[in-house]
């Protein structure tokens, strides 16, 4: 029946365009194309239907004893499996209905815009993933139907919302390359199953899907440019048989499936939107986006659009703000004794941090509360601080400014005292034109000074050469340590892809942070957790929730060869510390109790050449080419000879 | 067999219509005579003009804390904003400004806090010009911190308000709602914490959170009932708290109507009962009845109960124990619940009150437990659940996405729902692909009114708190809050209805909005200043739209497509939109022919941000249009 149909749908379609007078000699249009990808979607959403009902059905029986275990896993893995299938179009027609109703994080969050605290607890196949692999399934086995149920309503309405929506062209060259994204960084590193440890069956699944989907469009990409049409067509055969060949979790080379099949899809599939002449969201959106989808690479710095980041706006004055920025940014008049400056704890040699677990306060004795980070690429991240308080970089230097153990002034105190200086008055009056009244004002010194850390950014040390293939070789221990940080060691399922931060593929629109249990001392005897509430104490009303004690930002771990010591407290003086501590699970695999650890307290089992490899490819993430230069003099303040003596960079 | 085929053939004409997706050039040839028609888009009577910079501008003190009257820079998070008209018309009038934050500041006060300011036109460029002052206290200035501390204790998370159109007295809400003292100091749950560092240097600084003073609260009012009563300081906050814009202080926190989450509220025309709504999941619908008109000291306070003889219960308001409790006494007389209540205003050609409803995805647990002691759904929300399948609006599955605009008639005492958000649409399935929605309005929350041609319209805008189902539409890749006006003459108004303002800053979120008494401008804030806007819109900022004047029912309304057969363009200066004849795919070319966008299943063509020049509007059939755009 269902075949007659088509067949009737073909015969009345082929009326219909005779009748329209189209008298194109290749009948198969972009129109055409779009309908065969958006059947296939529609197809997958049904399928889903299919496998989440029959994922119920399991589930209940489970529930009665009338199913095993093993019917349950099969009937949950058939339903990750199908929605992989489905998931490029579902996560970029309604990222946010995947993420909170069907495969979000197994992670408690906040009801975002209420004036209350609510506490919504993770649903969807992640938390299923983690129950139904986890160790006892049969307690569990309540609120696994429970969940099972949740899924199955919730699936019914993005179903309804998503099955006739009209899709676009760009929408499936953007969303089939937001996968390859996704894939890459989320799906083979083992982030979303947790439990099951299916990621190389579900790549294999997601990734034929979207050549399923690109496949419809290949005959018109032949049409206008054979070679490109070949070569997407060799890159999805060559993924599929890579993806079939290749299928243990932990021996999969990630390095060279990036640079086999990720990244050149991830160009041609950019070169076909181009070539067909589609659209490209970024150039439709009236403001920046996070990710740029006219990047080539992964790897490539314009990936991440800073110009979104920065919020700083795009000014032709950009250059002599940064350059005002870096002569403040050394120079201790911002500090109430005229000794200090931000240099003074972030020093350029070190990647912008000092050497120090927690630096000196100003007032000479005590110490400030936390680690001074790397500045270094600080300006990819949605909020800032350890613990998340601040959502803008242009207002993260007021926090500075104002704690009695930093700055301890104000910006009154700060624009009273620049004013004083011909040379700050005119360098403002230069980069700041337009502002004649806000020219030397709180704003306009906080703008340069983020000015200069969006300058301080990197994305070229020789991991980065060797996976845009500028360079031919890395050594062996690099290559093994790349794919342990995205594979059996899970450091890439927090610190992320291309920035190794807590700023989340495939949109770079969210910060991560984690309750890793970091002790407060070393001390093995005398184990404690430390102190600092973290994200808890952001001051955030809607950080409120238990489940923020002792979570800190997830920092990047490029430079991190020039960043020791580390964690938040600078507990650890090297990187083997730092690899022992999560080898055995964090504080709670140490035996600390740390209630939300979100890092599993479950060994690693890594070994101590394991744990060398990843450390190469450490310190392969080094690179501060352009950023260590140092202003030679700061500026002279007419009638206050005094303060013309202070040093670059302060006295501390 | 015949029958079938036709009809399949008209759908398949259907799916061919909806799904032409035609791939449009990036670089056209613009050959003479190719163009059927050039099409003139005015300029836009409406301008911006930047006003009050929260966290830049500086704001005059008073001597608080042990600190000396001085300066501070104002706080940010800019929500609503009071306009009093000034009688003299030696000047428009006050404005003032809510600030919804809890931040320590040694000199503004801890807590939240109001920025308040007097402004004029100028006769000459029509432009706002905020006033010096010099208030009774001795300050001053241009930009006032409203002085709460000293008066009426601190205030927190000030988020909307009441402007009375009666007389423009101004009432702050306190949002936040609090439950011990501990959840004021710092913001916090427990204990105070350890903080960052202690920062004793702060005249104007706003980086820690929170009251430090949670001594107990001795209350100095002449509310009945309340006065010399002593609380808990945490009891002292989450009132509707009135404030002289004029002097910059505050004058009293409304004991008298209920400790609640406050977002709005109005007056009645004849200046005797408030109206209030409550952000909270079940909120209750309130009023306040003054004894005498314009004392709202002394009178009745009653809850909404659609299901009662007077719809009105009335809740003992000289019982500090029923007012410091008052949900409980919502719960306990079965009042009528609502999710999360924003805005209220009103229409002063019909005294009907408006009110949005902002909706939240989840809300059936934040009411199920209020229900099961005894209040009671409104019977739209009940059919609403039924309608989607469900028993009751408390069940875990029942969703409310979008949220709603209501209207209360103060002869008939009926809540009635004026504009379901949306698309909100009951069916089984996903609407055909022609039919798909094209128009949404997600979370409305503030709301206020602007009277147009003599004609009342809502301004509608939107707080979204989420972006699933369509609230950003798939393909798209920021959020954007929106600002709409609505026409409250239509009956039975539809998404449709809603016209666009889209002088807003791109991507910040709108709030505030209220308009001078000369009919102008609009007066605005951006809240939550979105990324990569330039200074000064990356701050909390209050800001004018200027040209209301010169808007009528007519230059705001959609065309009225003439010729069907042909393919035609109509630009409205007004709301920047280039209106199409059909839905259609169109790119959009420069002057030199090189392709700027294309937009797909359109009728509407936004061109807010297009620089003055000249476009080419090309379709999907070949068509195409010159437009240029002055």
């Amino acid at each position: 029946m269902k075949q007659l149909m088509g067949l009737i749908y073909l015969l009345g379609l082929l009326l219909s365009i005779h009748l329209l007078g189209f008298t194109s000699q290749n009948p198969y249009t972009a129109a055409e194309a779009l309908r065969v990808a958006n059947k296939q979607f529609q197809n997958q959403l049904i399928s889903l239907e299919e496998a989440i009902d029959h994922y119920y059905h399991t589930a209940e029986l489970f529930n009665d004893s009338k199913a095993t275990i093993d019917d349950l896993r099969a009937a949950h893995l058939q339903a990750r499996l199908t929605f992989k299938g489905a998931e490029f179009l579902l996560e970029y027609n309604d990222r946010q209905s995947v993420k909170k109703y069907l495969n979000g994080p197994p992670l408690p969050s906040v009801e975002p815009k209420v004036p209350e605290i609510r506490v919504i607890e993770a649903v969807g196949l992640q938390v299923l993933d983690e129950l139904v692999f986890g160790n006892t399934p049969k307690e569990e086995r309540a609120k696994i139907l429970d969940l099972v149920q949740q899924l199955k309503h919730e699936y019914a309405e993005v179903k309804k919302y998503q099955y006739s929506q009209p899709l676009q062209h760009r929408f499936i060259f953007e969303s089939a390359r937001l996968e390859l994204n996704r894939i890459f960084t989320l799906g083979l590193t083992g982030f979303d199953t947790p439990g099951s440890v299916n990621a190389i069956y579900e790549a294999q699944v997601s990734f034929k899907a979207i050549a399923n989907a690109i496949r419809a469009y290949l005959p018109l990409i032949e049409e206008k440019d054979k070679a490109l049409a070949k070569q997407v067509d060799q890159l999805f055969n060559t993924g599929t048989h890579y993806l079939d060949k290749h299928i243990d979790f932990e021996t999969f080379n990630r390095l060279e499936f990036l640079k086999l099949v990720i990244n050149p899809l991830f160009a041609q599939l950019l070169h076909a939107q181009k070539a067909l002449e589609i659209e490209i969201e970024n150039t439709l959106e009236t403001r920046p986006m996070a990710i740029n989808l006219m990047a080539e690479n992964l790897f490539s710095e314009d990936l991440l659009d800073v110009q979104y980041f920065s919020n700083v706006g795009d000014t032709p004055n950009f250059k002599k703000r940064a350059d005002l920025g870096k002569l403040l940014f050394f120079d201790p008049i911002l500090s109430s004794t005229n000794t200090r400056s931000c240099s003074s704890c972030h020093h350029p040699d070190k990647a912008f941090t000092d050497g120090m677990d927690r630096s000196i306060a100003i007032d000479g004795e005590s110490k400030i509360k936390r680690n001074a980070p790397s500045l270094i690429n600080a300006v990819y991240a949605e909020h800032y601080f350890y613990d998340l308080r601040e959502p803008q970089l242009e207002r993260q230097i007021k926090h500075v400014v104002r704690d009695s153990k930093e700055f301890n002034t104000d910006f009154l105190e700060i624009i009273e005292k620049l004013q004083h200086s011909e040379t700050y008055r005119k360098l403002f009056a230069e980069a700041y034109p337009e502002y004649p009244q806000y020219q030397l004002s709180k704003w306009s010194v906080s703008n340069a000074l983020a000015c200069y850390i969006i300058e301080l950014r990197s994305f070229d040390s020789p991991v980065d050469q060797y996976i845009r293939n500028e360079i031919e070789e890395i050594p062996l221990s690099v290559e093994r340590g790349f794919n342990l940080f995205m594979g059996k060691a899970s450091c890439g399922t927090c610190h992320f892809a291309p920035t190794f931060s807590g700023t989340v593929p495939p949109y770079y629109l969210e910060n991560e942070t984690e309750v890793l249990g970091v002790p407060a001392t070393t001390d093995t005897l005398n184990l404690s957790l430390d102190t600092d509430q973290g994200r808890y104490t952001s001051g955030k009303p809607e950080d409120e929730a238990p489940f923020y004690r002792h979570s800190f930002k997830t920092v990047s771990v490029r430079n991190t060869a020039l960043t020791a010591p580390y964690m938040h407290n600078g507990v650890y003086n090297s990187l083997e510390e730092v690899l022992d501590f999560y080898n055995k699970g964090g504080g709670a695999g140490m035996g600390i109790e740390v209630p939300y650890q979100t890092l599993p307290d479950t060994p690693l089992d890594l070994s101590e050449s394991e744990i060398s490899d990843l450390i190469s490819f450490m310190e392969a993430l080094t690179d501060t080419t352009g950023m260590t230069s140092v202003p030679r003099k700061l500026p002279d303040f007419e009638g206050k000879p005094e303060w013309n003596n202070r040093t670059v960079g302060g006295d501390y | 067999m015949k029958k079938v085929l036709l009809s399949i053939y008209f759908l398949s004409m259907v799916v061919l219509a909806v799904n032409a997706q035609t791939i449009f050039s990036e670089e056209i040839q613009i050959p003479e005579g190719y163009v059927t028609e050039t099409v003139l888009m005015p300029p836009s009577p409406l301008s911006m003009q930047v006003i009050f910079v929260g966290g830049v501008d500086l704001v005059q003190t008073t001597p608080t804390y042990g600190y000396e009257a001085g300066i501070a820079y104002a706080k940010e998070w800019h929500d609503f904003i009071g306009f009093t008209p000034d009688e003299t018309e030696e000047s428009l009038g006050w404005v003032s400004v809510n600030h919804e934050t809890i931040y320590q500041d040694n000199r503004i006060g801890d807590g939240g806090g109001m920025t308040a300011f007097r402004i004029e036109r100028d006769p000459i460029t029509g432009l706002i010009n905020v006033m010096d002052q010099e208030l009774e206290d001795g300050r001053k200035g241009k930009f006032f911190n409203v002085d709460f501390v000293n008066t009426v204790g601190e205030t927190g998370m000030n988020c909307g308000g009441i402007v009375s159109v009666v007389d423009g007295r101004i009432w702050s809400a306190e949002e936040w709602f609090r439950s011990s003292n501990a959840s004021i100091y710092d913001g916090r749950f427990d204990a105070p914490v350890q903080n960052a560092g202690d920062f004793p240097k702060s005249p104007g600084g706003s980086e820690n959170q929170g009251v430090r003073d949670t001594a107990d609260f001795t209350i100095s009012t002449d509310i009945p009932g309340f006065d010399g009563l002593t609380i808990p300081k945490y009891e002292n906050f989450n009132y509707m708290v009135e404030i002289d814009p004029r002097q910059a202080k505050a004058i009293r926190k409304q004991y008298n109507w209920g400790r609640q989450g406050f977002e709005g509220g109005t007056v009645s025309l004849d200046n005797k009962t408030i109206y209030l709504g409550v952000d909270a999941t079940p909120a209750f619908w309130c009023k306040f009845e003054a004894d005498t008109p314009g004392d709202f000291t002394q009178g009745t306070t009653y809850v909404y109960k659609h299901d009662a003889p007077e719809k009105w219960v009335a809740v003992d308001n000289t019982d500090p124990e029923k007012m410091l409790n008052f949900k409980a006494e919502a719960v306990a007389v079965g009042a009528t619940m609502y999710n999360r209540v924003e805005w209220v205003t009103i229409d002063p050609n019909t005294g009907i009150v408006y009110w949005t409803e902002t909706g939240r995805d989840s809300p059936g647990s934040r009411w199920a437990d209020e229900e099961a002691e005894g209040a009671v759904h409104d019977p739209y929300h009940l059919q609403r659940a039924i309608d989607k399948g469900w028993d009751t609006p408390s069940s875990d599955d029942y969703r409310d996405y979008y949220g709603r605009i209501w209207a209360y008639n103060p002869e008939t005492n009926e809540n009635y729902v004026v504009l379901e958000g949306g698309p909100d649409w009951d069916e089984e399935e996903s609407p055909a692909e022609v039919d798909y929605f094209s128009k949404h309005l997600s979370n409305p929350d503030g709301l206020s009114h602007i009277i147009i041609d003599g004609q009342t319209f809502l301004i509608i805008q939107e707080d979204l708190n989420g972006s699933s189902y369509g609230r950003v539409p798939a393909g798209v890749g920021n959020r954007t809050c929106e600002m709409f006006l609505l026409d409250l003459s239509i009956e039975n108004p539809t998404l449709n209805d809603l016209i666009r303002i889209s002088a807003v800053p791109a991507g910040a979120e709108v709030t505030g909005a209220v308009a001078t008494p000369d009919g102008v401008s609009i007066l605005v804030n951006s809240q939550h200043p979105s990324s990569a806007n330039p200074f000064p819109f990356n701050h909390s900022l209050t800001y004018a739209i200027h040209g209301f004047d010169q808007i009528t029912l007519t230059n705001l309304s959609e065309p009225e497509i003439m010729n069907e057969d042909e393919f035609t363009i109509y630009p409205n200066p007004t709301t920047r939109v280039v209106y199409l004849s059909e839905v259609k795919d169109v790119a959009i070319y420069n002057a030199a022919g090189q392709r700027l966008a294309v937009l797909r299943n359109t009728n509407e063509i936004d061109v807010s941000n297009f620089p003055a020049g000249a476009y080419y509007i090309q379709t999907e059939d070949g068509t195409t249009k010159k437009l240029i755009v002055e």
